[in-house]
């Protein structure tokens, strides 16, 4: 691990606070090691940039972007003046409204950062201590480009795990001084804050890919493989006859564990392994054997329903009450990292005998154990000692049983009013109090009703709502089983060469990326129903995460899931599951890669380069269309840093802030030609960076037109206008009015919607305008020197 | 506490300022007031009577409708007029003291809203609340929406449709 601040970096020396740290980090690098890598000739002007080094560019993305505040909260409850009530008022501090959206934001995007660098901290450490610092970061012959980000954002190329702690040192160092100023009395100006949160997402996304590439390449997970397995996935998959082990969170590694020492001892065949949320992908992408059962939003039903012996948890969008549930039907639990320990007794270096031991006897309710190989053999042991004895714990409530509880229910409606989507879950009780179990059922599928368990806590007569549910939905959807095939990771430098021109012409009409949380306003049958729409219009979707799931989990008329429908190929009408959330990293740094491989842009330290050619050149558009954490937020703040925009679900809006653009600020729009020189008239492509769309069809369509770019040939244009049209006539019956903005001149015009749309722009008054040859947000190269 | 004047989610309390609760009465007062109301329609007002009696109103005061979500096709194969934004472009646009209005005659002043989803309904009441100060906020739906600066109580659909009946007389 080698750190020289390279020779020919612009940026001067000075003695402030932000600039002094690479100072400091190289001479302890230099000492340490006997040789020393020098810089690549091509070095950009940002290597490993502090938050102002990329100001610049934020500010421009943010002049024209607006941030959009939509305050959760009007109070800042943070210091010991007390609440502040800033409604139309300044905190006592001196803050206003503004700045602490923007600031809770930052520290939301912070949070999240966190999550993944603490996640990818741990996975690298540990794949070290097994695995060797020089153990070799090759992902074959496909991917020369093994790690887009963190060449360009850390200027060189990993050649070794080792090489991945010094990207980790980076983002750590950068989130202390991002939630630093979150801290009362700093910064002060809501445009400043939204640049930190730009930075804490770009370093969230270098975590996350430092995170994936180290278990891809140690724990042998598919290498961009187009033709990565098909796995199972559902309830209905699951054999509960068998003892069952069930991991929830995100780490790979304690499911690796429970793999390993599966395989170690012959046991296959007689243990389940089963995953919930990205623990559920990775450890898929780990063994195939291993079973996914779903999205987030399984998890209360699924512990609910006893199926699970042993619960392993480790980090990220875990239920906190996991230990209570998992008591109430005897069930084991086994915590595996510091971020989640449970108030459980730390056995780590107590022996597997003692440990299986306590819990089998149910001395204790559950164990901390921070080594994976431990948590393996004790889960698997715990499990299938235990499973005989609660065999009679696996069945709910049953359905006469159902009915004569939801006969007590007392219609107040609270469960109706406290649940996120007012779903109708009293009409629902009030029903199966009659003996119809059919509205039941319809919350229960796609996870219509997400399973927070809001209503439960809310019912005056304590229902156990969440397990009546889950009874229901069991006994009337018997076939959960789907297929979903297994995590990819990254995209090919092949299949770069081959989309590259297509996408950036726009003959490719986009790539969108559903991604993202499973708090879906009408459950996750809406993101597979959208997948579908755009890969039958020869789009490029690409999935990871509870997104990958939930596509997983429709069928069409012949029983096929979108992934038995569509290849894993990045290409036209391709389905990709990267893999987990952290594996959106390879969603920008595909957009990096075709920058790099297509246009030839330099990567190295080159950030505001590579962005400016994604914002204006590479068709993208991020959906997170069931948004839920901190984690989401500071993905989706990252990719907007690279010029991709994002379009969230309504829930999205709680995150405070949007980036919102003005198609009535025809200036806001101006293009700097960087081939001609000259300012041309631009249009709004993409329109907003960070949208919050009330419902599905809102979001289809706004999703077409945010992947339409300045550079679109008018070959490109046209295909990616004919789907907006299309689009917007079938959501909102009509051809839409704002087409002018975006027809440079007559060839740009959809044919099939030819005569149509002149008659509109003669209405509109329109007028032909140029094409920019190389348009661009950055300034002149010569207006750049000047300053 | 008054269930009428909760929030119908309770959780979306924001702070110490909620809404004035309001009669078709004083909701009538504020119409009058009014020089340039608008209406912000959404897709929960799809069935009649409410999107008739929602019309109804409009038609009344001569209030321009703008759709949100997917409004706009149900409005427009009833013949109905309104211009589509997302219900966050068109907040993002009343916050703008500058904007020309929906017919380039001015910012409003007046913004009844119907029918959008009421979380996100919600949060771009508390935009408006805290960055539109030139403008004031009504909700017509069946729900308190404490972030507005008016708002009918959380009802049951008999009440709420002969609410919406008096403002259309």
């Amino acid at each position: 691990m080698i750190t020289v601040t390279p020779k020919n970096k612009p940026k001067e020396f000075k003695n402030d606070f932000w600039k002094s740290k690479n100072f400091k980090v190289s001479i302890g690098e230099i000492v340490e090691k006997k040789e020393v890598e020098t810089a690549p000739e091509s070095m950009g002007p940002t290597p490993k940039p502090n938050v102002t080094d990329l100001r610049s560019w934020d500010m421009k993305l943010l002049e024209r972007y607006e941030p959009f505040y939509a305050p959760f909260c009007d109070m800042c409850c943070l210091c010991t003046f007390g609440k502040c009530d800033l409604t139309g008022k300044k905190g006592a501090c001196g803050i206003d409204i503004q700045a602490q959206q923007a600031r809770i934001v930052l520290l939301a995007c912070c949070i999240g950062t966190a999550a993944h660098a603490g996640h990818a901290r741990h996975l690298v450490d540990h794949l070290i201590e097994k695995y060797g610092a020089d153990f070799a970061i090759d992902l074959g012959m496909n991917i020369d480009i093994e790690a887009p980000l963190i060449r360009t954002l850390i200027g060189k190329k990993p050649k070794k795990l080792g090489d991945l702690k010094e990207v980790l040192s980076y983002t750590e160092e950068q989130l202390s001084h991002l939630l630093s100023a979150c801290h009362t009395g700093q910064e002060g100006s809501h445009l400043d804050f939204e640049s930190k949160a730009m930075h804490a997402g770009l370093m969230d996304d270098l975590a996350r890919e430092a995170g994936d590439l180290a278990q891809i390449v140690a724990l042998g997970m598919p290498e961009g493989d187009e033709n990565a397995p098909l796995i199972e996935m559902g309830l209905g998959t699951i054999d509960s006859k068998k003892p069952v082990v069930l991991c929830i969170g995100h780490n790979v590694v304690p499911g690796a564990g429970i793999m390993d020492y599966m395989e170690d001892h012959g046991l296959e065949e007689d243990v389940e392994v089963c995953g919930i949320c990205c623990a559920a992908i990775d450890i898929s992408r780990y063994n195939k054997a291993a079973k996914v059962v779903g999205p987030l939003s399984k998890q209360l039903k699924f512990i609910r329903s006893g199926v699970a012996d042993v619960i392993v948890v480790d980090e990220q969008c875990i239920r906190t009450d996991v230990l209570e549930e998992a008591v109430k039907n005897k069930a084991a639990v086994i915590a595996t990292t510091d971020k989640m320990c449970l108030g459980l007794p730390d056995l780590t270096d107590e022996d597997a005998d003692e440990i299986v031991s306590k819990l089998v006897c149910r001395e204790i309710d559950g164990a901390l154990i921070l080594d994976p190989e431990k948590v393996g053999e004790v889960a698997t042991r715990v499990a299938m000692k235990i499973a005989d004895e609660r065999e009679n714990l696996k069945i709910l409530p049953d359905l006469d049983e159902i009915q004569e509880m939801a006969k007590e229910c007392t219609e107040c409606g609270w469960c109706v009013r406290v649940c996120p989507n007012g779903k109708p879950m009293m009409d629902a009780v009030v029903a199966a109090g009659k003996g119809d179990f059919s509205k039941f059922v319809e919350l229960y599928e796609y996870d219509t009703c997400y399973s927070c368990g809001r209503c439960e806590q809310e019912c005056e007569r304590e229902l156990p709502l969440m397990s009546m549910i889950t009874k229901v939905g069991e006994h009337y959807i018997k076939d959960q089983k789907y297929n979903m095939r297994a995590g990819r990771g990254p995209v090919q430098d092949v299949e770069i060469r081959r989309v590259g021109a297509p996408i950036v012409l726009g003959d490719i009409p986009g790539v969108i990326a559903f991604v993202g949380c499973s708090n879906y306003p009408e459950g996750g049958l809406e993101v597979a129903k959208m997948a579908e729409e755009f890969l039958e219009r020869n789009y490029i979707v690409v999935t990871t995460g509870c997104g990958a799931m939930s596509i997983g989990e429709y069928r069409d008329e012949e029983g096929k899931t979108l992934y038995e429908r569509y290849g894993g190929e990045f290409d036209a009408k391709g389905l990709v599951n990267m893999g987990s959330c952290v594996s959106n990293a390879h969603v920008s740094g595909a957009c990096i890669k075709i920058a790099n491989i297509f246009a030839q842009k330099p990567l190295e330290g080159n950030f505001e380069e590579i962005a400016d050619y994604i914002l204006n050149r590479v068709g993208a558009c991020g959906v997170a269309w069931g948004a839920y954490s901190q984690k989401a937020a500071a993905i989706a703040t990252g990719v907007n840093r690279w010029g991709i925009p994002v379009v969230v679900g309504p829930h999205g809006s709680k995150y405070r802030r949007l980036y919102l653009g003005r198609t009535d600020k025809k200036e806001k729009w101006n293009l700097n030609d960087l081939r001609s020189g000259e300012v041309i008239e631009g249009e709004p492509a993409p329109e907003h960076l960070m949208y919050a769309a009330e419902n599905r069809g809102e979001a289809t369509v706004m999703i077409a037109k945010l992947c339409i770019r300045p550079n679109d040939t008018p070959k490109g244009r046209q295909i990616k206008l004919n789907h907006y049209i299309d689009l917007h006539k079938k959501y909102f019956g009509i051809i839409p009015d704002d087409i002018s903005k975006f027809i440079r001149n007559e060839k740009d015009i959809p044919i099939t919607y030819k005569k149509d749309v002149m008659n509109m722009l003669e209405e509109a008054g329109w007028e032909p305008r140029a094409l920019p040859q190389e348009p661009s947000t950055m300034a002149f190269r010569e207006k750049a020197r000047g300053k | 506490m008054n269930e009428r004047v909760i929030p119908w989610q309770p959780t979306v309390i924001a702070g110490p300022k909620q809404a004035l609760l309001v009669t078709p009465e004083t909701a009538e007062m504020m119409l009058k007031k009014a020089k340039r109301p608008l209406m912000v329609m959404g897709p929960l007002v799809k069935d009649s009577p409410v999107l008739s009696l929602a019309v109804l109103i409009a038609e009344k005061w001569n209030i321009p409708i703008v759709s949100t979500g997917d409004m706009f096709k149900t409005l427009n194969e009833a013949d109905i007029k309104s211009k589509p934004y997302g219900v966050v472009e068109i907040v993002n646009l009343l916050k703008d003291p500058d904007w020309g209005g929906i017919n380039g005659e001015g910012q409003h002043d007046l913004v009844l809203f119907i029918g959008v989803i009421y979380y996100i309904g919600s949060q771009g009441l508390s935009t408006l609340k805290h960055f539109a100060p030139h403008l004031k906020t009504l909700t017509l739906c069946k729900f308190f929406h404490s972030n507005a600066d008016a708002s009918f109580p959380n009802m049951k659909d008999e009440e709420w449709i002969k609410y919406l009946e008096k403002l259309a007389e």
